[in-house]
This record gives C-alpha cells, sequence and structure tokens, in this order.
C-alpha cells in the first residue's frame, strides 16, 4: 500500500506538476496508508510564516488555520526546530500548547504528529497527523509518514523549474495563490449547490479525479465562471 | 523571521504620510523597499490595461506607457503568466524579449527590469514593475522582498477600489484579511449571489464590511454560516 501511494506520488511528478495538487495527494494518502485520521500540510511563505496548503478534511484544514493563527502547535514547532515530534497525547499537552491543544481536543483528536518537510538545512513547511484514539502510531508508521513528506519535498525542491531560492519562493507563493483559487471555488460551489464547505470541496476533487483534471485548474474555471457548478459531477 | 519582510513593506507605507495609503506612497515603498531605480504598478483587467496606479519616476511612467500602446513588456507578461519576469539585461542581445519594447526601454535608461503580478486566488489585478539603470540580478533578498511587496499592493489596490478605503486599508493590511481564506470562499459565495465575478464579490464584501466599521474576516464568517445573505442587500 505504502509502495502504491510512493508510485503514485511519484506519477504526479510529470513536467508541470501542481505543488498543491501533489500535497492534497499527499495528505489523502496519509489517512489511507497511516492509522492516523486526518492530515493537513502547512508551507512557509516567501516572508517566512506557514500557511496552510493541503489538508484531508474541512476540520483538520480549520485547526490548522487555528494552528498558525495562534501560533502554536505540532507543525509550528516542528518547522522551527526541522525535528519531527511524533505520539503527543493531546490529553497531556496543557503547558506546551494551551490554546492549540485545546481546539484539537474539541475537534476530536486525542494524538498529533508533524514531520518536517526537510532537505539537509531547508526545511520548507511541515505535515501534521491527527488521530482521533490514543495510543502511539507504530514505528512503520513513523518512518512510513516522514518518507511521504520526504517525497514531496524532494519532489518540490527538485523540480526542474526550482534551481534557486528564487524559483522555489515563486513556486510557494504561486501554491499559497492556487490555495485562495480554490476557497473562492469552494464558495461557487457550497452556494450554487447549497453544500456546505467540505461538502464543495469533495465536489470539486471528485470531478478533478474522475475526468483527469488538475483540481487547480478545475478551481480557476469555477471561480471564473467558465465552467459552471451543474456542469460538475455530481 | 515570520512576516518579516510583510510588517517591514507595512511600517513604510505607514510612515511619512498624514494621510493615508495612497498610491504614490504605495510606488515609493517597492522602489525603496528594493533598493532598485524606481518602480511603478500597473492596472490591468484580461487583456485590457486599466491604467498606471502610480510611478516614481519620469522613467517608471514610460515602461508603462510603453507596455500600454506596444502591448507587450514584463508586466504584460507576469500578468498573463501569474509568475514574475525577470531581465537582468535588457540591453544584451543575446535576447530579444520584446522586440519593440526593450530597445525603447533602454533607450529610456532602462537596463534591467522586473515585472511581479498582482494575484488574489483567481483574480488578477495587474503587475508591479521594477527597474534598474545598471544590469544585474535581483538578490534573493530584493526577489522575496519584491514578492511579499506585489502580494501587498495587491491588496492594497482592491481595498483602494471601495471608496474611502484608504483609512482601513492600514488596519487591513495588517491583519493580512487576503490570507485568511474564509474571505475567499465569502467571496466566492456573495458572486453567485450577486451573480458577478469573485473579484467583484471581493469588493462587495469590503464595501459591505467598511460602512458598517466590521472587520472583513467577520462579515465573510457570517456569509459563510449563511446568517448573511448579499442577494437582495444594497450593502
Amino acid at each position: 500500500m505504502l509502495a502504491r501511494t510512493l508510485v503514485a506520488l511519484a506519477d504526479n511528478l510529470v513536467a508541470d506538476f501542481d505543488v498543491v495538487e501533489l500535497l492534497t495527494l499527499l495528505t489523502d494518502r496519509c489517512v489511507d496508508v497511516l492509522d492516523v485520521t486526518a492530515a493537513g500540510l502547512m508551507l512557509a511563505s516567501p516572508d517566512g510564516d506557514l500557511r496552510v496548503v493541503a489538508s484531508s478534511s474541512e476540520t483538520a484544514r480549520v485547526l490548522e488555520l487555528f494552528e498558525v493563527q495562534a501560533n502554536e502547535g505540532p507543525c509550528v514547532d516542528c518547522f522551527r526546530s526541522g525535528e519531527a515530534i511524533v505520539n503527543v497525547d493531546l490529553e497531556q499537552v496543557d503547558g506546551r500548547w494551551p490554546l492549540f491543544g485545546a481546539k484539537a481536543l474539541e475537534a476530536g483528536f486525542h494524538s498529533v504528529h508533524a514531520m518536517p518537510m526537510r532537505l539537509r538545512k531547508q526545511t520548507i513547511g511541515a505535515l501534521n497527523l491527527y488521530r482521533v484514539h490514543q495510543g502511539r502510531m507504530t514505528d512503520t508508521d513513523v518512518v512510513a509518514a516522514q518518507a511521504l513528506a520526504d517525497v514531496a519535498t524532494i519532489a518540490i525542491l527538485q523540480h526542474r523549474t526550482v534551481r534557486d531560492a528564487q524559483l522555489l519562493n515563486e513556486q510557494l507563493s504561486q501554491a499559497l495563490n492556487t490555495r485562495i483559487v480554490i476557497e473562492q471555488a469552494k464558495g461557487v460551489v457550497a452556494e450554487r449547490a447549497d453544500l456546505d464547505m467540505e461538502a464543495a470541496f469533495a465536489r470539486l476533487r471528485r470531478h478533478a479525479r474522475n475526468n483527469n483534471l488538475r483540481l487547480a485548474d478545475v478551481a480557476q474555471s469555477i471561480s471564473t465562471k467558465t465552467l459552471l457548478v451543474t456542469s460538475l459531477d455530481p | 523571521m515570520s512576516g518579516e519582510r510583510r510588517l517591514r513593506i507595512i511600517g513604510r507605507l505607514a510612515d511619512g504620510t498624514g494621510g493615508g495609503v495612497g498610491g504614490t506612497r504605495l510606488c515609493d515603498v517597492c522602489r525603496d523597499i528594493t533598493r532598485l531605480t524606481g518602480a511603478g504598478v500597473m492596472l490591468m483587467s484580461g487583456d485590457l490595461p486599466l491604467g498606471s496606479l502610480c510611478t516614481t519616476d519620469a522613467v517608471s511612467a514610460v515602461i508603462e506607457d510603453l507596455q500600454y500602446t506596444l502591448g507587450e513588456g514584463p508586466c504584460v507578461d507576469a500578468h498573463h503568466l501569474g509568475r514574475p519576469v525577470l531581465e537582468p539585461d535588457l540591453a544584451d542581445p543575446a535576447v530579444l524579449r520584446w522586440p519593440a519594447f526593450s530597445g525603447m526601454a533602454v533607450g529610456s535608461g532602462v537596463r534591467a527590469i522586473f515585472g511581479f503580478p498582482m494575484v488574489v486566488g483567481g483574480v488578477r489585478l495587474g503587475a508591479v514593475n521594477f527597474y534598474a539603470d545598471r544590469p544585474g540580478r535581483l538578490t534573493d533578498d530584493q526577489h522575496a522582498d519584491a514578492l511579499v511587496m506585489a502580494d501587498v499592493a495587491a491588496e492594497a489596490v482592491l481595498a483602494m477600489q471601495v471608496d474611502g478605503s484608504e483609512e482601513v486599508l492600514a488596519d487591513e493590511l495588517e491583519r493580512g484579511s487576503n490570507f485568511q481564506y474564509v474571505v475567499h470562499q465569502a467571496a466566492g459565495m456573495v458572486s453567485v449571489q450577486l451573480d458577478m465575478s469573485v473579484g467583484q464579490a471581493l469588493l462587495r464584501l469590503r464595501a459591505y464590511a467598511f460602512a458598517r466599521q466590521r472587520p472583513l474576516a467577520e462579515v465573510a464568517v457570517d456569509v459563510v454560516a449563511r446568517i448573511l445573505r448579499f442577494a437582495d442587500e444594497d450593502g
């Protein structure tokens, strides 16, 4: 299963792969492959602050946004230190992340893990994994999670257009903008089809997958109204 | 440091002026922050140039005029491609990037030119151009500043399109409303409610928030929660 996921990720690394697409696939596959309930991923902007770029569910996304705003939590610590944070029991983190801990418990999660997206000295972001149940993540899962994060990191850093810091920054900046387009498209779909944001997002992704299109392109067409919500796969 | 470039830019936008954050100030900060010779902000909509928001000097003004007239140049390309367009030596005969623009720009004293797009999600607003009177690549630091500057400029341009918004602009830049995804979800919803583009919907949301002196993100949360609808709203 892990091998198949790595192949799927590698498969996405075609000439003009989209960073948001790749990372969304990564968060999805984390939930499939690892014993985790949800996953979220943050990348650093050219300005060095973390932005939420992908998440496997709306709950995870909201929690990640909160983490950035509160400026505390596993992703933030992991990004700063460049080290993995594993098996943190949320019932026992009061002192460490008072705001984030409470919020995550409220969302139904009981343990969190964060893997750095790091190559040598450069950390470009972090992957957050959430579990609804307590207990440790197996060592195999920890290794697999870091392997998935590594593949995505190398993909981004080795992308043919990323030859230096400037191009990396441009690509990250574009990824963050793609994320905004997706939010705009979610709003359009939510209003037109009377769905909540989670369902609207699912609809966009299903359409992209079924038709072999990039999520970023579907979102752009929806937000500019060149693709009608009624034409999306149900 | 997290958000340090952005804070430095906002700090500069805020000083030196008693009267809000106008277009001229925006261009001056573009030049100062990157330590280049001059800068200008070109507004575009689709393929149509809408005009120049500001230029720091006569050469910048020529750069914008040429691009409007000729329909080519770094800002035009940056706007269409949605990514920065960098030309460190415009006079290099090996590169004939813009057949009409290049020669005339060099004749006006431009040697290096850089266009950075102003985008807010799917909404493309134009581009910021930076120029230097000598050839040379941007340093990584200048490049990172220019990227953040173009983001701030995009937010400023959006906010300026709403009447009287200069007062709220500084506040809004500080809050980084454009990074609050809920604002964009709401803009998507309002664009359907009022049958307009997402860009227009963003303006409408801002105008509504401004008129009621409420933070934009708070209004957006109400829209997403379906407490507030814009369908028969005049705001």
